[in-house]
């Protein structure tokens, strides 16, 4: 009883907390922990002796004094706020619409100072020469010229926008909003695993897990010297003001596809934290190739365009023709230079699976730099090397074709059988250009609260890093959570929720 | 501010208004079922129904419980009380970034709320009680709408689909009390008439208790200090509509206070003994029509107008 009442004035402002518990807690052997397997994968909080480590001491010593019951109170109560603020997805299932939450673990993920560091570094470095390599291929292409990426690789690309060539971009960003996934491998590095620069989303669940974590943990925070992230929206204004050619009244929108997109939620929300005009296609008109947006009062001009919708969906005149998202003419004001869009269009074409393996040569190629953060190890099946290589070894491997997504045309070796080894082996050798290989990652493990105790579960990282004039990453993350036991897919649409992430200030 | 966002605003309102009179006309009603005999009860509830719904019923159900339920729960049913708190939290979330958190929170869990309650579950115990609870959470967003918004633009055009919808659903239920012909509501039914309209106390401040069908027109209709009454909604709704869309150009702007100011006109300037021999469906029906002819120009004016016609 005395135990709970400190442990309740410690939450709330009391005495801090004991920060090193008399008997540390084992993974896997200990309430809360008793379930919690530590595999083959790195665990976050987990030495390989079951003993916390150092970052997660502090949060270790509160799990263990704190009643299960009580963590399954805050955990319905972080439920509950998100159903009221409306952060939820919509689930259409026999013509019934039913409205779900996004599933949050409390248990933050933390991120130390050192670490970050590398990160940071590491996304900066490659982002500027993503940013370099898209200003090459829309400019003169001298990296095609240079034999460092095979041209068919660009041209052939569904996602290069010819209609961009020779056109220029405020300070060469193309790409001013990216959330790059990382993974951190068995050795405990972390990886680049994806670049999205196209519309990345879930950096409103980076700052509403922020809230959950610090409700549920408010003395832990405290004594953490947790770094905020609550400037972001700033971070991204500034941004985007930095891509107009003026600097005083820049008028600024976000455009989204509608209240119908599962990421609706975000857009309203960074608007009404800028304090920007929300818009969907139907608000905006071109004339004489200047943007404006209807208003009671007339028409108003708009400079800067967060656009929310795919390149496919911007402007039925040039791209689909059947899109009814976006804004007719919207590309010609675009290239005439009276409205700055971002991210530019065309910027998929730097991120797809193929170009991905290419990005630590670029690095190299731009910056005669090492490459700060790894890739995936990444087999190109069209050098001749890496084909033989994935042919030998397609029992261990992970085989994707480059232009599939969502898990089309592709081979998951050690769950096959012999026969469809030899079956995809064939179509392999048939159009090894079209193929990629990466040997199986098992993401790292984080602490994840499941309703009766604490268990491991898989997870990755996504940090957004802006870019206009200069290139910010503000200190903190998604932390991506597979709730399945076992699973290794963190997609939202597929079970997978989020926890917040803390970075740590030293 | 964006054409579509005044747009939602208004509805928003407009639907929000209109589910707070379903639900106070529900708790009046159901808190007096037990004083009725069941064939003024009968009539009293197909004036209800003809004065909440949009449709015509020709299956008006024998028991409370089934009238409730279609008036009450049944998302089928577009003027349903769950209908028009679903629509108000549809137009709500679409101009999310235009309302504070307290406001889209309250509605929001005002709608949750709701929509989690069985039908069948109200009649364990007082039935009323659902819409008193209703009605308590509908003046917190009243409360943060007025307190946590700027009182701009945009709540402007909260406030011109409150009154125009206000008017009316007053409109409406005055004309099933007031019309000729049917059966002849009695004391009782006039009494429950103030309810509906959250009147009784103002009234008899003004009146005293004696309850007399012309005392209530006149005041129902004419009273300039009572919110509720079509004179003070007509005089919010033309305040309203001098504050928004202040850069339209003139002659816009003309079109729309022509009409309001006419309406201001005919109702600052009615007469109850003019109107008491039959004349109160009549001005009614046009008081309505001006209404709609205002929400038309509105819309006309500040959101669908035609881009060739500003550039």
């Amino acid at each position: 009883m005395q135990g709970e009442v400190l442990a309740n004035t410690e939450d709330f402002g009391g005495p801090d907390p004991v920060t090193g518990p008399a008997r540390a807690a084992l993974a896997g052997k200990d309430a809360p922990y008793a379930r919690y397997d530590l595999g083959r994968a790195y665990d976050e909080m987990f030495a390989p002796d079951g003993r916390p480590r150092p970052p997660y001491i502090a949060l270790d010593s509160r799990l263990t004094s704190l009643a299960l019951e009580e963590l399954v109170r805050r955990q319905q109560a972080c439920e509950q706020s998100f159903l009221h603020q409306g952060i939820t997805f919509t689930v259409y299932n026999d013509n019934q619409a039913t409205e779900r939450i996004i599933p949050t673990d409390l248990l933050p993920r933390i991120v130390t100072a050192g670490e970050w560091e590398r990160i940071e570094r590491g996304l900066t470095q490659r982002i500027t020469a993503l940013n370099l390599f898209l200003r090459d291929i829309y400019g003169d292409g001298r990296v095609l010229k240079d034999g460092i990426v095979p041209r068919e690789m660009i041209y052939g690309s569904k996602h290069y926008r010819r209609e961009m060539r020779g056109l220029p971009v405020p300070h060469g960003s193309y790409v001013n909003i990216c959330g790059s996934d990382l993974v951190r491998d068995e050795a405990g590095d972390f990886v680049v695993l994806e670049d999205n620069l196209r519309v990345p989303s879930g950096v409103s669940y980076m700052l509403a897990n922020r809230d959950v974590a610090r409700r549920a943990f408010p003395g832990v925070f405290r004594s953490m010297n947790v770094r905020p992230i609550e400037h972001y929206p700033l971070e991204l204004l500034a941004t985007l003001r930095a891509l107009a050619p003026f600097e005083q009244d820049v008028s600024i929108a976000i455009l989204t596809p509608g209240v119908f997109n599962s990421a609706y939620f975000e857009h309203a929300f960074l608007a009404r934290q800028m304090g920007v005009e929300l818009v969907e296609g139907r608000d905006l008109l071109v004339n004489d190739n200047v943007v404006y947006t209807r208003t009671t009062s007339g028409l108003k001009r708009i400079d800067v365009i967060y656009r929310r919708i795919d390149d496919d969906f911007v402007d039925p005149l040039i791209f689909r023709e059947d899109s009814s998202l976006g804004v007719s003419g919207l590309f010609n004001a675009y290239r005439a230079g009276n409205v700055v869009i971002a991210n530019a269009l065309g910027t998929g074409v730097a991120d797809d699976k193929a170009i991905y393996a290419y990005v630590p040569r670029l690095i190299r190629y731009y910056l005669s730099e090492e490459p700060i953060l790894d890739n995936v190890e990444t087999f190109l099946c069209r050098e001749e090397k890496s084909l033989g290589h994935v042919l030998a070894n397609l029992d261990k491997l992970v085989v994707k074709a480059v232009g599939e997504s969502g898990g089309y045309g592709m081979l998951v070796g050690p769950h096959a059988s012999q026969a469809e080894r030899d079956a995809f082996a064939e179509k392999l050798k048939a159009d090894p250009d079209n193929y990629i290989a990466q040997p199986t990652i098992q993401l790292s493990t984080a602490p994840t609260f499941v309703g009766d105790g604490v268990e491991a579960r898989h997870v990755d990282l996504r940090p957004f890093i802006l870019t206009g004039n200069e290139t910010k990453i503000v200190p903190g993350a998604l932390t991506r959570v597979a709730l399945k036991r076992g699973s290794l897919v963190v997609n939202s649409s597929q079970g997978g929720g989020s926890k917040d992430t803390w970075v740590l200030s030293r | 501010m964006l054409s579509r966002v005044a747009d939602s605003l208004y509805w928003m309102s407009r639907y929000v208004e209109r589910a707070e009179h379903t639900a106070r006309v529900m708790a009046v009603k159901l808190e007096s079922l037990v004083e009725q005999q069941p064939e003024d009860a009968r009539a009293s509830w197909a004036r209800v129904v003809e004065a909440l719904q949009d449709a015509h019923w020709d299956d008006l159900p024998q028991d409370a419980a089934s009238i409730t339920k279609r008036l009450v729960f049944d998302r089928e049913n577009e003027s349903s009380l769950l209908a028009s708190l679903g629509f108000a939290r549809d137009n709500a979330r679409q101009v999310r970034e235009a309302l504070s958190n307290e406001v889209w929170g309250n509605l929001n869990r005002l709608y949750l709320h709701l929509s989690g309650v069985h039908a069948d579950a109200i009649w364990v115990h007082s039935p009323a009680i659902l819409f008193r609870d209703v009605l308590d959470e509908m003046q917190a967003l009243e409360g943060v709408t007025y307190s946590t918004l700027s009182h701009g633009e945009g709540w402007y055009f909260l406030e011109l689909g409150k009154y125009i919808e206000r008017v009316q659903l007053l409109g409406r239920v005055l004309d099933v009390h007031f019309r000729q012909g049917g059966v002849t509501p009695k004391y009782f039914d006039w009494l429950v008439l103030l309810k509906f309209c959250t009147a009784f106390e103002p009234y008899t401040k003004l009146y005293t208790a004696s309850i007399r069908p012309q005392k209530i027109a006149e005041f129902l209709l004419f009273d300039p200090e009572f919110p509720h009454s079509i004179r003070f909604s007509i005089d919010k709704m033309t305040e309203a509509l001098a504050r928004v869309a202040p850069g339209a150009p003139p002659a816009r702007r003309a079109a729309v206070e022509r009409l309001a100011g006419r309406l201001k006109a005919s109702v600052d300037f009615g007469q109850i003994d003019e109107l008491m021999s039959g004349g109160i469906a009549v001005f009614l029906s046009d008081v309505t029509r001006q209404c709609e002819k205002i929400h038309e120009t509105l819309f006309a004016s500040y959101i669908t107008y035609g881009a060739e016609t500003v550039l």
